[in-house]
Parts: C-alpha cells; structure tokens; sequence
C-alpha cells in the first residue's frame, strides 16, 4: 500500500513523465529491427536493402580476447567463405563506445577481411538487438525476419577439435528453406562495451 | 547434467594442457598467478588448498581452489549471466574421489544502464570439493587441478591456471586449522539444500503451462520449519542458473516467504518441463544470511506457432456490448490476441458507455446540470468548459496510467479501480463528495464567485470547475466496468508504456466525448428550460445524489476496514462537514473574523483527520454473500469440485465495484439463476478482490483483464478452457453459460 503512495507521489510530482521502454528488440521469428549504420569509411548500409539477400551480423570488438581468438583462428572468415556471396551479406557490428572508425579500418587491414564493420558507439543498434556479447551472431533471412540469435559456435572455452559452427547451421537451413534446427543459443564472450 | 560432461570433458583435456605445459611452463606449485594484463600484471592469483595437512586412508577433507582478484576484477559464477564464461575447475586426484564442485552465492553485477547482468566472484573467493581419499591410499598424494576462468573489470582476460600439491596419507587425520577456518568461511555461503536448512518451498504457477515467447507468472512461498524465516532480502537475493527455454525469470519480494515469480518462455523453447533452479539467499546484512538451493518443476512448455492467427473470439464480445444478451464466448487468454486498434477501439467506446454506468452518474447529472447553465452563454465559452472536461478527464486518465506503469516497475500488480483498495483513498473522496454536497447546498462558495449561482461564472473559475469535473469523473467511474472496457483496459496492463499510455487516453476521450458532443449540438441551447429558481433547487437535489455515492463509499470502507474504519471515516466526514460550514461562515464575514473562521476550519480538520485516518487493513470484515452456497474462490478447492464433475462458476467481484454488486442483486440473486445453479450442482465461488489480492490479480490477468467483473464458467469435461461471461450479465447469459458447462445429457434432470 505504501508502495502504490509512494509511486502515487512520485508520478503526481514527475507529471506522467515514464520513461519509455523500447518495444522494438528483436526477436527470433519477427521481422529484425530496422537500421541504418555507417560502416568504416563512411558508407551507409541498411538492412532493408540487403532484403532478398540472407544477412549475418556479427557483434564485434577487436579488443575483445574471444574475438580476437576467433580471427586467428579465421572462424568468421572461413565461415562466410563456405557462403554463395550472391546470397549471403555478412555485416561486423563494433558497439563499443571508444570504438572509432580509424582504429576498425587499421584492424580490417591487419585480419584482411572484406566485410564492412559497421559503427554504432551509441549502441542503438546493439540495444535494440540485445546484444550482450562479442562476438554475438544474428541471421536474418532474404524476407527480413530474425531466424538466428547466439553464439558463434559450441565452443565457449576454444578447446574443442570439432567445433560446431552455429551460424554454418543457421545460414544453410535458411537457404534450403529449412527451419533453423537452434534458433537460439547462449552467447559467450566479453560484454558489449556499450556507452553508459 | 551439463556440469558432469563438463567435468569429465575437462579430464581429457587435462591429458593435453598437461602435456603441452610440461614443456611450456614451470612445473605446476600449489599457487599460481593468471590473466596478465597488457602491462604483464596478473590479475588473479590462485591457490590450491586443502582443510588437513595429513589424511587418513579412507577419510573425508575439502580441496578448493582459492581464487584472489584485484580489486575491481571478477570472475564468474557457474552461470555467468548475459555474458563471460563460468569458472571451471577440473581435477586430476589419482587415489582421491572429488565430488561436485561447491559455489558460494554469488553477487550480481550490472552495467551502468543495466542492460547487461552477470554473476560472480570479486576480491576472493573459494571454490572446493568433498574429497576422499582412497583406502589403498600409501604415502603421499599428488592433487592437481586446471583451472579455466575469465577475469574481467571493463576489459576480460582468460586465464588457464594448472595447479598442484601433494598430500601426505598418515595414520590420523590432521585438520590444519587456517585452513579449515578458510574453507568453513566458505562453505557457510554456500546454498543448502532446503531440507538442510529447515525449509519447504512450493512454487503455484499461474498458468497449468508456459506458452512459447509469452510470459508467466507464478508464486513461490517458503516456510521455515521452526517458524523462525528471515522476512527480509536484500538486492539480487535470488540469481537463477541458465534454463533451457526459459528467456528471462526474476523474484520479487511479496510478504515474508512469499515471492512472486515473473518470467518469459523462450519462442523457441522445447517442448519440456523446465524447472525453476537457482539460489536463493534470505536475511540480510543485520540478520545474517541464509542461502538455500531452488530446485521446483516449473511447468511444461505448451508450443504456441508464431504466426498464429488471432482467434475469431472477439467479434463476439463487440456485440455483447449493443445486445447483452447476445452470448459472449471468450477462450481463456484471447485477450492477448486483441489488436492494438481492436483495443483502442473498445477503450473508447468502454469509455463512452461507462457514462451510462451508475458510477459516473452523479457527475454526468451535474455535468448536464452545468450545461444548461452554459448553454446560456456564447459558443466559444461552451467549448472552452468542454475542453477543460476532456482535458481533466484525460489528464487524470493519463495520472492513472502512469500510477500503474510505476507500480507495475516496483514489481507489483495493479488492476482497474485498485486504488479503491487503499482506505485512505476511499477517505479523501468521500470527503470530497461531502465537501462538493455542501458546497452545493449553498453552505459555502468556491472561490469569490458567490454569485454563479446566478449563471454569472467567472470564465476562468468555470473552467477549473470543468476540468475539477472531468477529474472527479474519471476517480469515480473507475469503480465501474464497462462493456469492452475490461478486454481493453487488460490489453493495456498487458503490455508496454506506449500502448497503456494510448489506451487510457482513448478511454478518456469515450468518457468525454458524449458530453463534448452534446455541448457542441448547435440549437440544443434553445430547447432547454430558462435559468431560474428551478435550477438552484436542481442543484440541491445533485448534492443529495454526491451524497449517495458517498454513503455507498462508506459501506466500501467497512469491507476494506472493519466496522472500526467505517465509523472512523464517518467522524472524518463530520469533521470535513463542521469545517465547510465554518469556512462558509467566513467568507460571510470580513477581517479578523475572517481569518479565524478559515484558520478554525483547518484546525477541525486537520486535528480530527490525524485521529480518525488510521486504517487497519487487517481489520475482520463479515459479509453474507448474496448467493448463499458460495465459497471463497481457491484453485484447489475449483479442481476437486471439477473431479467431482461438477461445473465451476467463479465470480470475481469487490465492494466497490458497481458493476459487480449490480450483476450480483439483479442476476445471481435471481431465482431462475439460483434454480439453473441448483439442478446442474455448480459450485459457485467468489474471489473478493476488494482488498489488494495478488492471486486474483494473476487471475484475472490470465484471462486478459485487469480488473473486475469478471465471470468464469468451467466446465468439469473441459477444465482448462473456462468460459468468461460479459460484463453485464443478463439471467438468460449465465443459465446458457451453466447449461453449457453441465454437457447435454445434465438438462433430463
């Protein structure tokens, strides 16, 4: 009772000012969220025109000791090497709020990727996904829907020999029309670093 | 499950690390340091310890891994939440069994905007083992463990640690007493079993399944079996492990032992039957701790297909509200399948008809009162007072949302009309019902316009007065339900601050609106009555209808607080009386006289609302129910009643609430009724929602309302697809409803 008094006061004292919570998080089996990024040169990409093609985000921070075993391992290029680049767009994510667009490109040219690495140091973007880790992987199909969220493979500690690789998994049943056998899995890694 | 492989996969891996460090790095000591930094500086330091410096073949000791951060760094719980990675220990003990590994309760980290939480260790912690040594145990044994952990402050490092020491097998065990201290430290943070802590937990879901991506609800009580339970927690007390399907689960803390659980099916959750586990720590600081193991069956996953489309049972309900007696059928849980237009449709249109329901009445006669007051005066100045009805009305409204959306982020419940649940509330508007009775009678003005009376109102005064009105509507109608209204306004409590906002200001507008359009009709002016002596009386006899209402709070009062609040909230109003008229009295006169008049005024009320304003919620209230068989609803008692075949009729109902006590005398009280509730054997419950009722509220939510009326019908061939009733019931919906449930062959009887 107090409680209800309490808040009574305060929302009379605040005006009706709640503060809103986002409604647009994703989630897998709806339409992604929506979303225009600059990657490291300056370019716009957004998702709704890479519709009809499958997109894979990948939640990123090269600081991160996960992902940087991931890139020496070249898990993420090896994997969208085994993709048809006429169907598949792979997108990096950097959400970390020191992150600046010199220091993606100086570590795209040093792992020797093509992708672009997109950079949201707002963490809108990473928010509205619920990213909470690096890496972090999203697939979204050729129709803008969500079809994958979690971790990159099965393999949180890099000790096994036969990883699986989730993101393979996900991408192949979504191009043979198939359902994504795990549509989710726990992520692992560092914390995003976002702004706060 | 997950653990054991983990264990056991670490020993393989033990054969590699092993091998590779042999060669790599010093052989392994007892103490060792990881997670170097950039700088080379390590930020955990580890120790392998044990409890005895000697043992005896065949006897028990704990082996743990102490693990030192520096400050600010962590290391993981065996969940690590959003993020990181739990802390693995795995053990190569030849002539030793280890058991499971032991985790203090863990503390709960946040980032600054909270959006990411984890579990875990900071300065130091130990994590140990019952260890046994083999009865074939000779001279000395080697203990080693790898240790895999990710420390992390801002940034995070791996660290992989090999440790190991001997251990020399004697003829006695020798307990080494720093240690024990160290590893007794230790063990008391670590949860019980609940049997081992003199505990019983019973966890009662809300739901008999959890839906695929829609959330759940459910209540779990814990009772000490000495009587002796710490009431209180402190933040963070409960931190769950990782369980499959389930997308998000938290505790609040309801009463002493009673904790209300919230949480969320995964879309893709398997078709299983996950459990609620974690850890749980009571006490506090002051009281010390108690940490105990929560290990209950939750309930099974029932898959709902994403794309569902919204079931055909809403255009039903749309036309109970043109023809009651029209039958509503609605499926458990429909509501939650409403459009968020469907929604604001029916809010406005439950807004306007909730003009037509008695609590709003006495307004809308005083409202029609001062219409033809105003009809007298120039079109701009009608709009002006329609704008500031509507505006009060939806002002209010909104105040409204946002108490609810507040409480509901303290982690509480609420539902419509829950703030007739606080005495103190039913108090102050009675109050302001006799204050505005008074007012009136003539007994004293508002303000200097002593002569409104005369239809000579001041514009900026009629407007306040306007806006006064609207507010005075919305507090009273909330009492009342109307058609429609309970689908949206439970659509609303369901679901996020935008759409509740939304739909309370569509509520607002349906109250306004009729009256605004009323106003607003050119010529109506013309065919209403002339102002005169006929209007004073008019006004008069309103002030007997505010009256009314609150003789009617009155009575509410005496079911939220005994018979002693009812005569303390009558003293109130007495007070509230003298004060008007010595107010009245004042403005009569001038000067000093004057200010004694208003300061006396105050002093009357502000002296007897400090004695008689105190309310005991706990007050025992005697009631007899309007049916007489009905029972006080209970879960346990409705299932028994349907395996015994019989039909369940549940009325939730409260004192305050018009529209239920209205259903209750003109429906349920009918003889035809009464003989249908006979001859097909219905067990007739009432859930008193009256006074704040958690359960009820999840009930009532379940089926997609926020507040009451509300009717379920169940039939005992189909429990758990319960009928719910309109609003407004007629004689000819329930006896259908009774009949249904009943099946075919019951109407031979």
């Amino acid at each position: 009772m107090k409680r209800i008094l309490t808040a009574l006061a305060l929302t009379a004292a605040l005006g009706v000012a709640v503060p809103a919570i986002a409604a647009d998080t994703a989630e897998v089996g709806k339409p992604a969220p929506a979303f225009t990024l600059k990657d490291e040169t300056g370019k716009e990409h957004s998702l709704a025109q890479y519709q009809g093609k499958v997109v894979v985000l990948e939640w990123t921070n090269p600081e991160c000791p996960y992902v940087r075993r991931h890139y020496q391992a070249k898990t993420m290029q090896n994997t969208l090497k085994g993709f048809d680049a006429k169907k598949v767009v792979w997108l990096a994510v950097d959400s970390t709020s020191h992150n600046t667009p010199d220091k993606s490109a100086s570590w795209k040219k040093e792992q020797g990727f093509p992708y672009s690495v997109l950079q949201d140091p707002g963490g809108k973007v990473g928010k509205a996904y619920g990213a909470k880790t690096t890496p972090h992987m999203y697939i979204i199909d050729e129709k803008g829907v969500l079809r994958y969220a979690g971790a990159i493979d099965d393999d949180p500690r890099g000790k096994s020999a036969t990883p699986v690789n989730h993101v393979k998994t996900a991408v192949d049943a979504v191009l043979s029309g198939q359902p994504v056998p795990e549509a989710t899995t726990d992520p692992y890694g560092c914390s995003v670093k976002y702004k706060s | 499950m997950k653990r054991q492989g983990s264990v056991r996969w670490g020993v393989l891996l033990w054969a590699v690390v092993a091998s590779t460090v042999t060669w790599a790095a010093p052989p392994a000591s007892a103490v060792s340091t990881g997670a170097p930094d950039e700088g080379g500086n390590p930020r955990v330091e580890t120790e392998l310890r044990v409890d005895v410096s000697q043992v005896k073949p065949g006897d028990t000791f704990r082996v743990g891994v102490h693990f030192r951060m520096d400050p600010g760094w962590y290391i993981y719980w065996k969940n690590p939440g959003d993020s990181g990675l739990s802390t693995e220990v795995s053990w190569d003990t030849p002539g030793v069994t280890v058991g499971e590994l032991r985790w203090p309760f863990p503390s709960t980290y946040r980032t600054p905007d909270g959006f990411i939480v984890t579990h875990g260790y900071k300065e130091e912690v130990i994590l140990f083992a019952e260890a046994r040594a083999s009865e074939q145990a000779t001279g000395s044994l080697t203990l080693s463990a790898a240790v895999d952990a990710l420390v992390c402050e801002q940034r995070c490092i791996p660290a992989e640690m090999l440790l190991s020491r001997s251990l020399p097998v004697g003829t006695e065990t020798v307990r080494d007493a720093e240690s024990t201290a160290a590893f007794d430290a230790a063990q008391s943070r670590v949860p019980l079993m609940p049997e081992a802590a003199g505990l019983t937990m019973a966890l009662a879901l809300d739901s008999e399944k959890l839906k695929t991506g829609q959330p759940f609800t459910g209540t779990l009580t814990v009772s000490a079996s000495d009587g002796k339970l710490l009431s209180s927690v402190e933040p963070d007390f409960f931190v769950p492990e990782r369980i499959r399907g389930i997308k998000a689960m938290g505790l609040t803390l309801e009463a002493p032992g009673r904790f209300r659980l919230q949480g969320e099916a995964a879309p893709n959750a398997p078709k299983e039957d996950p459990r609620l586990k974690g850890v749980l720590r009571l006490g506090s600081a002051q009281t010390g701790f108690q940490a105990v193991e929560v290990n209950l069956p939750l309930a099974p996953v029932e898959v709902v297909p994403v794309a569902m489309k919204p079931p055909p049972a809403m255009a039903p309900i749309a036309a109970s509200a043109a023809a009651p007696q029209v039958q509503a059928v609605a499926p458990a849980g429909a509501a939650s399948d409403v459009s968020l237009g469907m929604a604001l449709l029916f809010a406005f249109l439950g807004g306007a008809i909730l003009n037509l329901m008695p609590c709003v009445f006495p307004v809308l006669a005083l409202k029609a009162y001062g219409f033809t007051r105003m009809a007298q005066e120039d079109r701009g100045r009608v709009g002006i007072h329609a704008l500031g009805y509507t505006g009060g009305i939806i002002g209010s409204m909104l105040l409204l949302a946002g108490v609810v959306l507040a409480v509901r982020a303290g982690g509480h419940s609420v539902g419509w009309g829950f703030q007739f649940q606080e005495p103190l509330f039913v108090a102050a508007i009675c109050a302001v019902l006799v204050a505005f009775a008074l007012n009136l009678f003539g007994v004293f003005h508002v303000g200097t316009d002593g002569t409104a009376l005369a239809g000579k109102v001041d514009s900026s005064k009629g407007v306040v007065r306007s806006v006064g009105e609207g507010v005075l509507a919305v507090v009273l109608a909330t009492p009342c339900s109307a058609p429609m209204m309970g689908t949206a306004v439970g659509f609303a409590f369901a679901s996020g601050t935008g759409t509740v906002l939304a739909i309370f200001t569509a509520l607002g507008l349906g109250l306004a609106l009729p009256f605004c359009a009323l106003v607003m009709v050119p010529g109506l002016a013309k065919r209403l009555p002339k102002p005169g002596v006929w209007m004073e009386r008019a006004k008069q006899l309103l002030g007997f209808a505010l009256l009314g209402t609150a003789a009617w709070l009155v009575w509410v009062m005496g079911g939220l607080a005994g018979v002693d609040g009812m005569g303390r909230v009558l003293a109130f109003l007495v007070a509230v009386a003298l004060g008007a008229w010595l107010y009245g009295l004042a403005q009569a006169a001038a000067g000093t006289r004057r200010l004694v008049g208003v300061v006396g005024a105050l002093a009357v009320l502000g002296t007897t609302g400090g004695f008689t304003l105190r309310f005991d919620g706990a007050a025992p209230t005697e009631r007899a129910s309007t049916v007489s068989s009905a029972q006080p609803w209970d879960e346990a008692a409705v299932a028994a009643a349907l395996k015994a075949g019989q039909p369940v009729f549940i009325d939730f109902t409260a004192d305050w609430c018009l529209t239920c006590k209205f259903n209750e005398r003109t429906v349920l009280a009918r003889e035809d009724v009464r003989a249908a509730f006979t001859r097909h054997q219905v067990a007739f419950f009432v859930a008193d929602w009256t006074r704040r009722d958690a359960v009820i509220t999840a009930k009532l939510g379940e089926h997609g309302r926020a507040g009451v009326p509300m009717y379920l019908v169940i039939s005992p061939t189909a429990p758990d697809r319960p009928e719910v009733l309109p609003e407004l019931l007629t004689a000819d919906t329930v006896i259908q409803a009774v009949r249904r449930a009943a099946g075919p062959d019951s109407d031979a009887t």
